[in-house]
């Protein structure tokens, strides 16, 4: 058991969250992980681009299972009554969960080059900002005069 | 590649949209209510995320130069993927045995046209980790050209988030979209 702990969470004898530090904008450095020495006095630095780079097989698979456990919860949900107006802004906030967790460690963007997480976040403001008029435009564009 | 997915996003958009302007217009039936099989759906997406950890791990083990490895995770992308399709295959031909096909009512051609796309896509990254497989295991995948499978990589996780939209938009959002009210016994 203790074995598979070690080849899940570590590498090169360093656990993932313990691994060396190396600059976010250096493209694609190896065996770095994602959050870096001191758990707490990073995170700040993980959500400013501050942090540290790449992770292990063991990141991954925690990425992984935490994906699966919140498909596990949306499903719960689903058959869960009296959410009443909670359900849909609970499933778009678990859906976010999921879409940033693949996003920032699956794609890598947490640990790229800024200029491709700005380019990705753009098209998303823009496509959201430009379909969420046409949703209300349709929804109250077309209203009668009274 | 990113500059792709940024259009792409655009694209997605403008079906997911579509959808949800033409969401609970339909004037015959299938309704979502009546046909949507949400334990079925939520296998499928777990294989989709499962295989998105797949193409992470296989990156992961070229880079480090293990060929095996690296071989073994991208085929299981490829096998998970395949399985995926599979999942949509089959759902596809229920829905048509029950009645709802692109032209039965507004939420069969929509719904059709936006899964039928995310489909092509998964279609097209298959094919293309297909050949990323057979490219690592002959040799010619290797750590130092390792590029050509992390762009490859994106284009699948992307494929991935694509896919939590609709599974929570379409799925689980309209799962509840009963027929309209003395409706409820006109099918197809």
């Amino acid at each position: 058991m203790a074995s598979l702990w070690r080849k899940l969470t570590h590498h090169d004898g360093n656990g993932w969250w313990n691994l060396p530090h190396t600059a976010s904008n250096e493209p694609n450095p190896p065996y770095e992980g994602p959050i870096g020495g001191a758990w707490l006095g990073n995170i700040w630095r993980i959500f400013t681009h501050g942090g540290v780079s790449h992770a292990g097989p063991g990141f991954y698979w925690l990425i992984g299972l935490f994906l699966a456990i919140v498909t596990l919860v949306e499903v719960w949900l689903f058959g869960v009554e009296g959410l009443g107006s909670w359900y849909i802004p609970l499933l778009l906030i678990l859906s976010l969960l999921k879409f940033v967790g693949v996003v920032a460690f699956f794609m890598h963007l947490r640990f790229d080059h800024r200029l491709f997480t700005y380019l990705f976040g753009a098209s998303m403001v823009v496509g959201i900002f430009i379909f969420t008029l046409l949703l209300l435009l349709l929804e109250f564009g077309n209203q009668p005069p009274n | 590649m990113w500059a792709f997915l940024g259009s792409d996003v655009m694209f997605f958009g403008a079906f997911i949209s579509t959808y949800l302007v033409y969401r609970g217009k339909s004037l015959v039936g299938p309704y979502p209510s009546e046909i949507l099989n949400i334990p079925i759906t939520s296998v499928s997406t777990f294989v989709l995320l499962m295989s998105s950890l797949a193409m992470v791990l296989g990156l992961h083990y070229v880079k480090e130069g293990e060929k095996n490895k690296g071989t073994l995770w991208i085929l299981v992308v490829v096998i998970l993927g395949l399985v995926f399709m599979g999942f949509q295959f089959v759902e596809f031909r229920e829905f048509a045995h029950l009645g709802l096909t692109p032209r039965t009512n507004i939420f069969g051609t929509t719904f059709f046209i936006l899964t039928g796309i995310h489909g092509a896509h998964v279609t097209i990254g298959v094919i293309w980790m297909a050949f990323l497989a057979y490219s690592s295991h002959n040799g010619a995948l290797r750590a130092d050209n390792a590029l050509d499978l992390e762009i490859a990589g994106l284009y699948w996780h992307f494929v991935d988030i694509v896919w939590i939209v609709i599974f929570t938009v379409i799925y689980l959002i309209s799962a509840n979209d009963a027929p309209p009210p003395g409706m409820e016994s006109i099918t197809h």
